[in-house]
């Protein structure tokens, strides 16, 4: 799996698509770090395109959340699907990743 | 033969290789050599196992009849240009009867034990000669394979180390049933089970601990975790209630989960069996539940998993297990083949309560379920049933594990 990048200025917006899992997620969190690394810590996941997200993927959201944060930024969630959410939910994730509706309402504050 | 520390772990290899996991090295062999025969020899202590072949049938022959068992006593490759031309071979039952080889070549393979047990050999109907070049590549290929077969080794000792440590038997405590088992995805997982006695910190009398705890993530890397959260919540247990000893091995483990970017989801539950109190603590693992021909309530609370960067208060909850109520604690993988849907849940209650199934029984198809069903995951469920005035080990409760 591979993802879409968009470097707004302001933030950037990853978008995974298909299963976010084992294979999926390390890539993303790597790119995550390095964006981080260079200064872009406001992040924007768009998760309309994943039909399927497992531990390796919550984890790596919530990795990326840490790294994104520890530098003064944020990383927000938008689009999710409902198997997405309904994950979030079951694990309380949804406590600190938040999923907004689109893209555009996950700017909010920005 | 002597057996030999590379002709034991040669049987033993021999013993549990499964059916196809050299089978790529010998077809790689016999396409690169183009020869008609390629094998994976193992040289025991009086027989020769060939636990990979084309061109020849897999199976046991006696070691006086291999060839490999002279290449398996070198260093170096062996080529045999005409075994009918070669006295220590010419008799033997391959070269005088069918398929009646003629060449041979073989790059001895190395087990953990650094002493050689077996080879990986080509065999043709006419004779030749291999190139220099041709025997490097074997000899190469030799080598890919003892590495395949030190990390698959590896692997399956992980696995045992982290089935060795789940309850193997019945609690030391009246009045219970229960049942757990793993499946993990690959040799060893992020998922498991505990359970054990404690005494109530409150001076209440015994009580019966059940753990069920999921580290993100699969395989060897995952385990390791999961087998430190394991054991630092066994420590702290037993001084403390559940909700503060989550809190202390958060406290303990934090460094390590962070460092490694892992989180786990726990689910931890603290039974009185004579009086059915169930505390229990919930940290994001969402997929505990009581169920009975009543219907079911989930054991949840707010909690995120361990190793996320929150700080909670880590309060136990409270409920009571009545005698005619099932806890059933499962990981996502079973979750997941139910589309990560509590309508599927309850669309699917019936078959774990219907009456005479014992809790192993429920536990297996729960597991078998969820394994049918295309799991990608490690999958683990734990079944707990009060049994009132019967001893625990008296009933068929024993864990069993795969």
């Amino acid at each position: 799996m591979s993802f879409e990048e968009v470097d707004k200025g302001t933030h950037v917006v990853l978008a995974p698509e298909g299963k976010f899992n084992l294979v999926a997620a390390p890539p993303l969190k790597a790119r995550i770090d390095d964006l981080v690394a260079v200064g872009k810590n406001r992040l924007v996941v768009d998760l309309g395109a994943v039909d399927f997200i497992d531990s390796s993927g919550l984890g790596a959201l919530i990795g990326g959340l840490k790294a994104a944060r520890q530098q003064g930024g944020d990383l927000r969630i938008a689009a999710a699907g409902d198997q997405v959410r309904a994950v979030l939910k079951l694990t309380n994730l949804d406590r600190i990743l938040s999923p907004y509706q689109t893209v555009e309402e996950a700017l909010h504050g920005w | 033969m002597t057996p030999t520390t590379g002709r034991q772990e040669a049987e033993a290899v021999a013993r549990h290789a499964s059916a196809d996991r050299y089978d790529r090295f010998v077809r790689l062999a016999q396409a690169i050599f183009g020869a008609p025969i390629a094998a994976l020899n193992l040289i025991g202590n009086d027989s020769q196992f060939t636990v990979a072949s084309v061109g020849f049938p897999k199976g046991e022959i006696p070691v006086e009849d291999s060839v490999c068992g002279v290449t398996v006593q070198q260093h170096e490759v062996l080529e045999v240009r005409d075994l009918r031309e070669d006295e220590r071979f010419a008799k033997i039952p391959a070269v005088t009867g069918p398929p009646r080889v003629r060449f041979y070549a073989g790059t001895p393979v190395r087990g953990q034990s650094g002493q050689n047990i077996g080879a990986l050999c080509i065999l043709d109907l006419s004779p030749r000669t291999l190139g220099r070049q041709q025997r490097e590549m074997l000899a190469d290929l030799g080598a890919l394979l003892e590495r395949e077969l030190a990390v698959q080794e590896e692997m399956d000792l992980a696995g045992q180390v982290q089935q060795l440590m789940l309850p193997t038997s019945a609690p030391e405590i009246a009045g219970v049933e229960i049942a757990g088992r793993v499946q993990p995805a690959r040799e060893a997982g992020g998922d498991y089970f505990d359970w054990f006695v404690v005494d109530d910190p409150d001076g209440g009398g015994k009580r019966l601990q059940v753990v069920l705890g999921d580290v993100m993530g699969k395989g060897l890397a995952a385990s390791l975790i999961a087998s430190e959260v394991r054991a630092v919540l066994r420590g702290h247990s037993r001084y403390t209630d559940v909700g503060d000893a989550v809190a202390r091995t958060l406290m303990t483990t934090r460094h390590d989960l962070e460092a490694n970017n892992r989180f786990s989801t726990l689910w931890v539950g603290r039974l009185d069996p004579v009086t059915g109190a169930l505390d229990y603590l919930d940290a994001g693992h969402g997929l505990a539940i009581v169920a009975s021909e009543r219907g079911y309530r989930r054991l949840i609370q707010d909690y995120l998993p361990l190793g996320t960067p929150i700080e909670d208060s880590w309060d136990r909850a409270s409920d009571v297990l009545a005698e005619d109520e099932l806890l059933v604690v499962v990981s996502d993988g079973v979750f997941d083949v139910l589309d990560d849907s509590f309508e599927q849940v309850e669309a699917r209650l019936h078959t774990i309560l219907e009456p005479g199934l014992t809790c192993r029984q429920i536990v297996d198809g729960i597991v078998d379920f969820a394994v049918a069903h295309g799991a990608s995951d490690d999958v683990t469920a734990l079944v707990l049933r009060r049994a009132t005035g019967i001893d625990s080990t008296s009933r068929e409760s024993v864990s069993a594990t795969i």
